[in-house]
């Protein structure tokens, strides 16, 4: 048999106590498209670093062609042949497409030359482009054919697709695979990062299965069951069977008819009713409209059509977030720094951030900066935020006690209706706790929660209701219990069609 | 290798110190233009230094300066309304111009009243002639998206030559007169004098209490706060509740307030008629901008620099007259200000470190 075009083997790196890749085995032959399958912070990410050479590998040893090699930095590891088309693109909306590949080889081959190679390898391998359009004029198809033919003016033997098809229509993505194949057919090795395993099931063949930092799984997806493979990329979880069913209350919140479009992502939501003391789950694999869905139900983006949001019985879809909040909405964003909080300000003028109509703060325009500063002790006393005093800026407080501050800032005004997105993202395990509790003891004392996360364990924890987000739609929600790990998969990964 | 490293903790004290070291920048390039531009270089630097002890009447020389500082205050804190929230006005010249022409009109069409009590009318006149000439970009950008910045400066050009138009055209004075300018004010509804042999009038009073409300404005209230979250962070500023497009028509309004009340304080104070722009215009409104940004947008910074500027004006003036320098020392004295200030800035929030090249950290 012949070596390995890339072997990577026993592979370990550790952030502090957190474990992302833990002896990881993994290789690549030539002419082969290999799917790299996992969940949201499996280890797929920090893997694909090390081997560009963004990271280094706490132990374990990297083989290109049979030799070891250490690639201590990117240059390297495109010096011997590894190129990479990220997820995110990054290129210049102003310049050509010509300008923007020019600079990506250091204008090593430039103008008419460099148009000249641009046409000859889009032809090869059906990349369409016009060398001389403006990037903003491009689709998302169009500039992901840019990075990609970018990648291969280096002439890379392996070449990793981390996501390619997240931002692609159906038929754009039908066209990137005829690519790949040709690729693989010329010889060129493949990795291809995806959550979606239709695709991968037709396109790869063979597949390493990441979960927890770890492989559990290597084998040809074409001869496994989709089932079978989600099973694997989510693990055999208990779904806890012992929670209580509660009695829950009035609707709180209903969903109706909401169509909305925001840059590529679209959201079509029909099915969703929250009743007062349910804690609602949203599962879904990141960016299949998470933050769309934040948005519209926040009102940091509004919806013509006014019905199709109710909150307690008003209907509320084209009224911002002020309004929302006095019928009894409170919401905490995503981004803690830049969107939940100002970084620069002080924790007192960041709970004036969401008590803007909240009339105990302010009296004739004036700020009551005295009631901000009572406020602020409250909740860093009942939320236990680890602050260095009431002027301190934002930005100042670690990850952990932040996410409290302005989890506990909703808190402490007893919604009726919480909508959260990631509660607990990049949250020390002890804060992360402390927010879960607090939540179901919000949920217990009559108030609804939706929760959105890509975290599926903290879902299965504190849900009573769980439906996945995919592809701008949402299943309809079933009780956690209802609800097992292999349906649970299928719906992530979008293997059936979303009811 | 130099390279900057993020501030962990920022204090007054770090950012007085990078003030500190702007000041000195500033005073030792000012140093280095004078021996250029003089051939009597250390009685220059000396006469500009103390220029208000030299002459017999130091309360005169101090009430141009004052007489200055309270318009470029007044102008600068309005635009540093819109600064604050990412909103370039640069526009306030024109606004300057009309809040001049709006405060003529209101007295014309008043009937060209000899009455003292007219005079806050034609104060209100310029406020809003100001505010409407505020309001065309402020409409552009919110409507269009265009940018404000281009718009806001190419209306100054339509509003001086409009004010040439009315001085030569329609409301022609004089014929006689060396320059195209109107009829003048009745002496009643002008500004009084308030020291008599200086330039210190009422209207100057009327300008720092615009100023001072607007700085309380700006310090104490939601709105002062809406525009410190604007400036930060815009997803923040949705989240708040607060629209982008009012904040916008606010900046923009408070503004040309600003511009169009110094317009009309300056019309009925200093000329007392209109002019063709380039005998009328001071360049107050452009002055305003680099003011705005030398005291950090920050009231009393802005104070300071407006007293800091007109001094320097005052003093160019000066020294042009007794030992011949041109005064465009003056601009050049403001350019150099404005560089090191803004240079000294980033140290505000970064830190400076000397490293040899080969430790460059590499990730």
């Amino acid at each position: 048999m012949d070596t390995p075009l890339l072997e990577v083997r026993n592979i370990s790196k550790a952030f502090g106590d957190v474990v992302a890749n833990n002896a990881v085995d993994f290789q690549v032959n030539t002419a082969q498209i290999h799917a790299l399958l996992g969940e949201n912070g499996a280890g797929k990410s920090t893997l694909m670093k090390i081997i560009c050479g963004l990271q280094q590998p706490d132990t374990g040893e990297i083989l290109w062609k049979g030799q070891p090699y250490t690639i201590s930095n990117p240059k390297t590891a495109r010096a011997i042949g590894i190129g990479m088309v990220h997820q995110h693109f990054a290129l210049f909306d102003g310049l050509s497409v010509t300008e923007n590949i020019a600079f990506s080889i250091d204008g090593a081959v430039q103008g008419k030359a460099l148009e000249q190679q641009i046409t000859q390898l889009a032809e090869r391998y059906g990349l369409s482009v016009e060398p001389r359009k403006a990037v903003f004029e491009l689709s998302a198809g169009e500039k992901q054919r840019i990075e990609i033919l970018r990648a291969l003016l280096l002439n890379p033997e392996l070449l990793i697709l981390d996501e390619p098809t997240s931002v692609l229509t159906p038929q754009e993505a039908e066209q990137l695979f005829e690519t790949v194949r040709k690729l693989a057919a010329n010889g060129h090795g493949i990795v291809f990062i995806s959550h979606k395993l239709k695709e991968v099931k037709t396109l790869c063949d063979a597949a390493t299965v990441l979960r927890g930092g770890s492989v559990v799984g290597a084998f040809d997806p074409r001869q496994q069951s989709t089932e079978a493979i989600a099973e694997l990329m989510l693990g055999s979880r208990d779904i806890t069977t012992t929670r209580q069913l509660r009695h829950f209350g009035d609707e709180r919140l209903a969903v109706k008819s909401l169509n909305l479009q925001d840059n590529d992502v679209s959201l079509n939501i029909d099915n969703m009713q929250v009743r007062a003391g349910e804690i609602y789950g949203i599962a879904g694999v990141a960016g299949n409209g998470q933050e769309l869905l934040y948005s519209a139900l926040s009102g940091e983006l509004t919806s013509r059509n006014n019905a199709s949001i109710v909150i307690n019985n008003t209907a509320v879809g084209s009224l911002g977030p002020n309004d929302r909040r006095a019928l009894g909405a409170m919401f905490v964003p995503e981004e803690r720094l830049g969107h939940a909080a100002v970084p620069q300000l002080d924790l007192n003028d960041n709970i004036l951030l969401t008590n803007i109509s909240n009339a105990a703060t302010s009296k004739n325009g004036i700020v009551n900066q005295r009631y901000l500063s009572t406020t602020t002790d409250q909740v860093t006393d009942q939320f236990d935020v680890r602050h260095a005093g009431n002027k301190v800026a934002a930005r100042n407080l670690s990850g952990g006690n932040l996410q409290k501050f302005v989890v506990g800032r909703e808190i402490i005004k007893k919604p009726t209706l919480l909508i959260i997105n990631q509660p607990t993202w990049g949250v020390d395990a002890i804060s992360a706790m402390r927010i879960r509790e607090a939540l179901q003891t919000l949920a217990a004392s009559g108030s609804s929660i939706v929760v959105i996360s890509q975290d599926l364990d903290e879902l299965l924890e504190i849900s009573d209701q769980l439906a996945v987000l995919h592809h701008g739609s949402l299943t309809d929600a079933r009780p956690v219990a209802e609800w097992n790990i292999e349906q649970l998969g299928l719906a992530m990964t979008g293997s059936t069609e979303a009811a | 290798m130099i390279h900057l490293e993020p501030r962990k903790h920022t204090s007054a004290w770090t950012n007085l110190r990078a003030i500190m070291l702007a000041l000195l920048i500033t005073a030792l390039l000012s140093v280095l233009v004078l021996f250029v531009m003089s051939d009597r270089p250390t009685d220059a630097i000396w006469q500009m230094m103390t220029f208000p002890w030299q002459g017999r009447r130091m309360e005169v020389q101090w009430g141009l300066v004052l007489q200055q500082t309270a318009y470029l205050a007044c102008i600068a804190i309005g635009l540093s309304v819109g600064y604050r929230a990412n909103i370039w006005n640069i526009g306030a010249e024109g606004q300057f111009a009309f809040g001049s022409i709006g405060a003529y009109a209101a007295y014309l069409i008043l009937g060209s009243p000899d009455s003292a009590y007219v005079f806050p009318v034609l104060i209100l006149a310029g406020i809003l002639a100001g505010c409407f000439w505020a309001m065309i970009p402020a409409f552009l950008r919110v409507t269009c998206n265009t940018n404000e910045l281009l718009t806001s400066l190419m209306l100054v050009y339509v509003a001086s030559h409009f004010l040439t138009y009315l001085c030569i055209g329609p409301l022609k004075g004089d014929p006689k007169a060396g320059q195209a300018e109107t009829y003048p004010l009745a002496e009643s509804v002008r500004a009084t004098k308030l020291i008599s042999g200086t330039e210190l009038h009422t209207g100057l009073l009327i300008l720092m209490a615009a100023f001072f409300l607007l700085a309380a404005i700006l310090l104490f209230t939601l709105l002062g706060y809406r525009l410190k979250v604007a400036q930060h962070t815009p997803r923040a500023e949705r989240f708040a509740g607060f629209s982008p497009k009012n904040t916008v028509w606010l900046s923009f309004a408070l503004s040309g307030a600003m511009a169009g009340l110094a317009g009309a304080v300056y019309l009925t104070a200093e000329t007392g008629k209109l002019i063709q722009a380039e005998n009328y215009l001071e360049n107050f409104g452009f002055a305003a901008i680099v003011i705005a940004f030398l005291g950090r947008l920050h009231p009393l910074g802005i104070l300071l620099a407006a007293l800091l500027i007109s001094y320097v004006n005052v003093g160019a003036s000066y020294i042009q007259a007794s030992l011949r320098v041109d005064d465009s020392v003056a601009d050049l004295i403001e350019v150099v200000a404005l560089f090191a200030f803004l240079g000294c800035a980033v140290l505000d929030n970064y830190q400076v470190r000397f490293t040899s090249s080969r430790k460059a950290v590499t990730t």
